[in-house]
């Protein structure tokens, strides 16, 4: 009985558990008994863990690690810095609104990963060039969210401070900023993933150093199971970041919650 | 009097555009103010020799057997993952054993970005056409399957109950209610699938072809070509831009009763 009732109480987490571990099994086991392993084509997740114990101890997993997150937050901070505060102008200023939404909505929609080339051969394949690339594909959605998230605005709130007397200042900071910031770190949800595609695409692209430069190599010369630990990290690190920033969405707005899923 | 009437009616549109214009203006006049050193003037180009350069190639054709290729590897990766995530995204719907045996690799990967799978999918499948369908394959499946799932999810309780008490089987109330029921989020998954699409398209054919608008744009950056480069990105800008708002423009005709919350692409 108490089995059952611990079943159906964390029925979720059990099958997904059970459903991972069965997966790995089964491709382990296929590949060692029924079909010969092709090492140039194919991989086993036991030789993916021999992969990844030896990457853990060396210190060459670790310095591209470095490399690309120094890439990354470079970037990522810019796009923080000027999309959060360029989305409050839009949002609050009709005119301003208008000169820049159809320039900015044409670029969010397109595919900016496009001039990633450029980037790298203009800025080079150091920091710079793939800071650049986050940047560029992060700072939209930061710009767009903190826009609607001024939109929406409640429009009391507004007209008490300045019934209040309030100056322009005490708008953005006491009501504009802390009602935006729920769409802002929805935004950040959305920007994490564009950052790292930059990332990816940059070190695809040209690097000598870093974790997609390490996962291109390894493809290159035929080394599926370090393929694989990058590919493993790398997700990991994704799936952290945006269920951080999930978590955080839901810690400031509880609300919004439902939302979610149309993003 | 009457000019700033006809400006303050249509003061959206002229300051948007104005500002476009302005900038590409901007844009073309800065050789003639400063002049560039020569290791930046390589990685310079305007407007004006982009569109030189774009009736150039579409002259010669280039243009066109470019966009072809692309062509095929984004409606073939697109509709197969039509065909997948859609059904997928109902059955998961509406079963939760499925849902919960398959949360973890959905989350995994609709959180981890797809391109990243490009090295190993180039090593198996090769350089060419089934690589890039399978990495656009890749990109838009998720927010589709995610999308119509949400939608089974958001189905209206009562709605099921009455064409279940009235003897539907699941396949019937799958037509009436609760495909119907999803269709604006399968619309605006689409429309997260589309963009996602044409990401797989360019980083494929950067890394993985030998043709295609991605090849042309990577090829002109490694040649200093960079007029070229803007060719492309403008082609691949232009489409984005034109299938999103097509999309978006059928998602708010199919959904003016769902309020718009917030811009996501």
């Amino acid at each position: 009985m108490k089995a059952k009732e611990f079943y159906a109480e964390h029925r979720r987490l059990l099958l997904g558990f059970f459903s991972v571990i069965s997966l790995l099994a089964a491709w382990e086991l296929l590949l060692t008994y029924l079909f010969p392993l092709n090492p140039f084509f194919f991989t086993k997740p036991s030789l993916i863990a021999e992969a990844f114990k030896e990457q853990v101890r060396g210190p060459k997993l670790w310095h591209d690690l470095a490399i690309s997150s120094r890439a990354f937050l470079w970037g990522f901070s810019f796009a923080v810095v000027i999309g959060i505060p360029v989305g409050l102008i839009m949002g609050w200023r009709r005119r301003v609104e208008y000169t820049l939404d159809p320039f900015l909505t044409a670029l969010y929609a397109s595919p900016l990963v496009a001039v990633a080339p450029l980037f790298i051969i203009a800025f080079g394949v150091g920091v710079l060039g793939k800071a650049a690339l986050v940047f560029l594909l992060s700072v939209f959605p930061f710009i767009f969210n903190a826009f609607a998230g001024v939109k929406s605005t409640d429009r009391l709130l507004i007209d008490v401070i300045r019934s209040f007397g309030g100056s322009e200042k005490d708008l953005y900071l006491k009501v504009i900023l802390p009602s935006t910031i729920p769409y802002i770190v929805a935004g950040a949800r959305l920007a994490v993933g564009r950052g790292l595609v930059g990332i990816i695409v940059g070190e695809f692209y040209a690097a000598s150093e870093g974790i997609g430069f390490a996962i291109s190599q390894a493809g290159d010369t035929y080394r599926l199971p370090d393929m694989f630990v990058g590919i493993l990290i790398l997700s990991v690190i994704a799936v952290v970041l945006t269920e951080l920033m999930r978590k955080l969405e839901l810690t400031l707005a509880p609300w919004r919650a439902s939302e979610e899923v149309r993003s | 009097m009457k000019v700033k009437s006809l400006y303050t009616e249509h003061e959206p549109f002229i300051l948007g555009t104005g500002f476009i214009i302005v900038l590409l203006m901007a844009w073309e006049s800065i050789p003639l103010w400063y002049s560039l050193p020569k290791g930046m003037a390589l990685f310079f180009t305007t407007p004006s020799k982009i569109t030189a350069a774009f009736y150039e190639l579409l002259l010669n054709g280039e243009i066109e057997k470019h966009f072809y290729i692309s062509a095929i590897a984004f409606l073939a990766g697109l509709g197969l993952s039509i065909a997948v995530g859609l059904p997928a995204g109902l059955i998961i719907g509406r079963s939760s054993t499925l849902e919960a045996l398959l949360d973890p690799y959905v989350t995994a990967f609709n959180a981890t970005p797809r391109i990243v799978l490009l090295p190993l999918l180039i090593l198996w499948f090769g350089i060419g056409i089934w690589s890039k369908i399978v990495i656009v394959f890749a990109g838009a499946v998720f927010p589709l399957l995610i999308n119509t799932y949400a939608g089974v999810k958001n189905v209206n309780r009562v709605l099921v109950n009455v064409v279940r008490s009235f003897g539907a089987n699941e396949w019937q109330l799958m037509k009436i209610v609760v495909l119907p029921n999803s269709l604006p989020y399968i619309i605006a998954g689409l429309r997260l699938a589309i963009g996602r699409a044409i990401l797989g398209v360019v980083v494929g054919e950067f890394f993985g072809s030998s043709q295609g608008l991605g090849y042309m744009i990577a090829s002109a950056a490694t040649n200093y070509k960079v007029d070229v480069v803007f060719v492309g990105v403008a082609i691949f800008m232009a489409l984005s831009v034109i299938l999103t708002f097509a999309v978006k423009y059928v998602e708010s005709r199919l959904a003016s009763w769902r309020p718009e919350t917030a811009k996501t692409f």
